[in-house]
């Protein structure tokens, strides 16, 4: 059978539109879906840090949302003032976009041992909070690069803003096994009680080589991932990074100090 | 054996798409540290291929050949968006873990070569008999790389824990080679091994 | 000798075909041959230039790592008698129950004998582990494909504890065999046609399955408790890895040299291997130009990367001196690349093969953050380029002819 070009780009023009119909109607309609899908992935992932849902647990998608606005209140800070910003809606803040738009984020300073490469202006925090609104604990995003990968995760601050409630990290390629050991729950059960900051709120928690004593006695030092230095240094130096003066320092000072 | 049922088992051990053919390699490897995520993955490759194969077949008569190769890649590309849209919309967090290597089925040769090589010169039903019994050759391989996988790499299937790990307080070492993507290699070339000790037509001539 | 020979030939039959036994004759024919000269000998006038057979090449490469195998005996004994007498705990195992406890021994790293009883008690289970595991899996392969078992086995055997640390679990070293045996050679069709060195296989099989008890700074010496007691278990490779050499001095330089320093269990001393490379070299079993070529791509590498020192990374600076001594280098060299099967063939695809092992070897253990010993990788990864060297000087050597003789 011969074709004429009519026929060719006329059928070609006709598959286009039948196959775009379909797509777009797919993703039209199920787009709140996934937003939804989204937006409660993250929640798991924040009420995880600060131990409202446990590692193995699955819950149904409301009582992830009932637990979340029970419990969490996000709020945006602007990192250079470290006020909040209440006027841009912290539900649908995404960090990873604006840390990548030069509109709304800086450059990293050159050399950084996190290996940031660019610091969003403003960041989404968590409040832990108890029933009638007393703040609880600050839940921090952090990232920065280990062995292979960069590690992302959050760490749970104390009012206090230098004792560590926990440390998890939902993202990271490391090796399996040994830098890979950064999601073993006896490890991350190692950082509640220490301390991140010196007296002169300079950030000083440090991941070792090797074992550090219990909390109490040596709050400033962490057990190093065995056989993972450079996993165990990249976690020192993300941790140092976003709670030191180039990230949240502004924020976690004023916060000491007006206690709010 | 009838041509229809000849169709759908033939690719099981036969012409096994992955073994004998071995094609759609790629995304064996990635998606299969654990049985879940290859499940989810064989759903999605045989639904891509019975829908696939059923509209170019359809359409088969239709296809100006200067322009077919193009027309599959449409339709094909079409119906894994709409895959991953689902995908997305319905079981979230393994979408999530399968993250890019959904909308590569776009790229997995068993889809465009069951188009091309099947579905072009067969019937609408035979094709979508043709495309199940490839798919579900797909599966069988990612099923039983995957179980491998998950069982000695992270000591549990389907995420139920079977061997406890050391690392929990248990006593198994989980083998941290099987969670690399090379562990699914030597998977499938024993899978090959095996399968050609028992069917020895299948070696190929030296 | 003459009952054992009575016996062999009265139960031949059995063996032999149409024999109730058949499928066994691998066995037979091992332990016949073990004891006696082979079953099948060439007859007549033959063309033997050499009375080298494959029997006779496996047991000197035995022989050339017996300088290996003593020192590996006593320096395990030696490292961890140094830990425990600084302050590190002694294993909780049978091995040190039986050393400290029933043998009444102390940690006294002066004392020769205690060091070599203390080190065959680590070395001994896992050598016996390798060889009784792989060769039961040798054996149920040459039953299955009908063929003999060949004496390869026994310098794989011998190899691999010799590239373990002495701390490693004997259930992974039974694993690790396996692997080897079974994925590094058998799959291939057996000794002979592999394309990869078996040992090494089963070494890096279990390099990323098992990483926990193969690398880092616990499992080199036996003793525990390390770095909490503030003495340092890692290799000195580990050590150069972290914070370069500019704080060894040539004390360590000797240490390395002599191999009285930590790492897997046969390769810390150079000298040792020195020894064992005039035996390969000398009785030809090991090729010279495959050695050859991994120096001068070591030197060639290491020379040119210093060229470039690295604030952030300080094995750049890293000289060439300090490559060979540190590691697995000349165990690896004079071991592993040597390789009869799974080395080049033509001799100077000896040279070019031995060459980019040099060239590998530093660039795995300078470029790579991961993995301080790049011995393992190089070779590996050159085995799998041997074929293709040897099919390049093979098709020059045709191409040549040809035109020799005008065709």
């Amino acid at each position: 059978m011969a074709f004429s070009t009519k026929y060719i780009v006329g059928f070609a023009a006709a598959v286009c539109v039948v196959c775009s119909i379909f797509v777009a109607g797919s993703a039209v309609a199920l787009k709140e879906r996934q937003d939804r899908n989204a937006v409660l992935d993250k929640q798991k992932q924040v009420l995880k840090v600060a131990g409202l849902l446990k590692e193995d647990e699955s819950i149904a998608d409301a009582e992830v949302a009932k637990r979340f606005e029970a419990n969490l209140v996000p709020r945006l800070v602007t990192l250079e003032t470290g006020e909040y910003d209440d006027t841009a809606d912290a539900a649908t803040f995404d960090q990873d976009k604006a840390a990548k738009d030069p509109a709304t984020s800086a450059k990293a300073p050159e050399g950084n041992l996190a290996k940031v490469q660019r610091v969003p202006n403003q960041a989404l925090i968590y409040q832990l909070v108890d029933s009638d609104k007393t703040i609880k604990a600050l839940i921090i995003p952090v990232e920065g690069k280990g062995l292979w990968s960069t590690l992302k995760g959050f760490i749970a601050l104390d009012v206090d803003t230098t004792t560590v409630q926990g440390l998890t990290f939902y993202s990271h390629k490391e090796t399996p096994g040994l830098g890979g050991e950064v999601d073993n729950p006896k490890w991350k059960a190692l950082w509640p009680g220490r301390k991140v900051f010196d007296e002169e709120w300079k950030p000083k928690l440090t991941v070792i080589k090797g074992q550090a004593g219990p909390a109490a006695d040596d709050p400033f030092r962490v057990d190093g991932l065995s056989g993972a230095t450079l996993t165990s240094r990249g976690v020192t130096h993300l941790v140092q990074f976003w709670l030191g003066d180039d990230a949240f320092g502004p924020y976690l000072k004023r916060f000491r100090e007006t206690g709010e | 054996m009838s041509k229809a049922s000849k169709t759908v088992l033939d690719p099981l051990f036969n012409d096994n798409p992955i073994a004998l053919q071995v094609l759609g390699v790629c995304s064996a490897l990635a998606v299969t540290t654990k049985i879940e995520t290859a499940l989810v993955m064989s759903v999605a490759v045989t639904l891509v291929l019975i829908a696939s194969n059923a509209s170019i077949s359809a359409l088969r008569n239709l296809i100006p050949p200067s322009i077919r190769i193009i027309v599959q890649l449409v339709i094909i590309a079409s119906l894994v968006i709409i895959v991953d849209q689902v995908l997305k919309a319905f079981v979230y967090e393994v979408s999530k873990q399968m993250s890019v290597f959904v909308g590569l089925i776009i790229t997995n040769c068993i889809v465009m070569g069951r188009a091309e090589g099947f579905a072009m010169q067969n019937g609408v039903k035979l094709s979508m008999l043709d495309g199940l019994g490839n798919g579900l050759g797909y599966s069988v391989i990612l099923l039983v790389v995957g179980a491998f996988r998950e069982l000695f790499g992270s000591g549990s299937l389907y995420g139920l824990q079977i061997l406890k790990p050391v690392t929990e307080g248990g006593f198994y070492q989980t083998n941290g080679l099987m969670v690399l993507a090379p562990a699914a290699f030597f998977l499938i070339g024993i899978f090959i091994w095996v399968l050609r000790t028992f069917k020895t037509d299948q070696v190929e001539a030296e | 000798m003459k009952p054992l020979r009575d016996l062999l030939d009265k139960i031949e039959p059995l063996f032999t075909k149409g024999g109730k036994l058949e499928r066994f004759y691998a066995l037979f024919e091992a332990i016949d041959t073990m004891h006696f000269s082979p079953l099948d000998r060439a007859k007549g006038t033959t063309h033997v230039r050499d009375g080298l057979d494959l029997k006779r090449l496996m047991i000197t490469v035995v022989v050339a790592l017996v300088p290996c195998i003593i020192f590996a005996l006593y320096n395990t004994g030696y490292q961890a008698a140094a830990a425990v007498s600084a302050g590190a705990a002694p294993l909780d195992n049978w091995q040190d129950a039986l050393f400290y406890g029933t043998l009444g021994y102390t940690a006294d790293p002066t004392d020769v004998l205690g060091c070599f009883i203390h080190g065959t008690l680590f070395f001994a289970p896992i050598y016996l582990t390798g060889l009784a595991v792989g060769g039961m899996i040798e054996g149920a392969f040459a039953i299955i494909r009908k063929h003999e078992i060949t004496e390869g086995f026994l310098v794989t055997s011998m190899l691999f504890p010799l590239i373990l640390p002495p701390t490693i679990p004997l259930w992974q070293v039974a694993l690790g065999i396996s692997f080897g045996v079974i994925i590094g050679k058998e799959v291939f069709g057996g000794v002979g046609m592999n394309v990869l060195n078996p040992a090494l296989t089963g070494r890096a099989f279990l390099f990323f399955a098992y990483p926990a008890q193969i690398s880092g700074d616990q499992v080199w010496i036996g003793a525990s408790n390390l770095v909490a007691d503030g003495y340092s278990g890692a290799t000195m490779l580990a050590t150069a890895a972290e914070s370069g050499i500019a704080k060894f001095t040539d004390v360590h330089f000797m240490d390395a040299l002599i191999g009285l320093v930590p790492g897997s269990m046969g390769e810390t001393s150079v000298l040792a291997c020195l020894g064992g490379a005039c035996i390969l070299i000398f009785t030809q079993v090991g090729s010279w130009r495959t050695m050859l070529g991994v120096t001068v791509g070591t030197l060639a590498t290491a020379s040119l990367l210093n060229m470039f020192p690295s604030d952030t990374n300080p094995m750049f600076a890293v000289p060439f001196m300090w490559h060979i001594v540190l590691g697995g280098w000349a165990f690896g060299t004079v071991f592993m690349a040597t390789d009869p099967v799974s080395s080049s063939f033509t001799e100077k695809g000896k040279l070019i093969y031995g060459f980019g092992i040099g060239v590998m070897v530093v660039m795995v253990r300078v470029v790579n953050p991961a993995y301080p010993e790049g011995m393992m990788l190089s070779i590996l990864f050159m085995n799998m380029f041997a074929p293709l060297i040897d099919h390049f000087f093979v098709q020059a050597n045709v191409k040549r002819r040809k035109a020799r003789y005008g065709l």
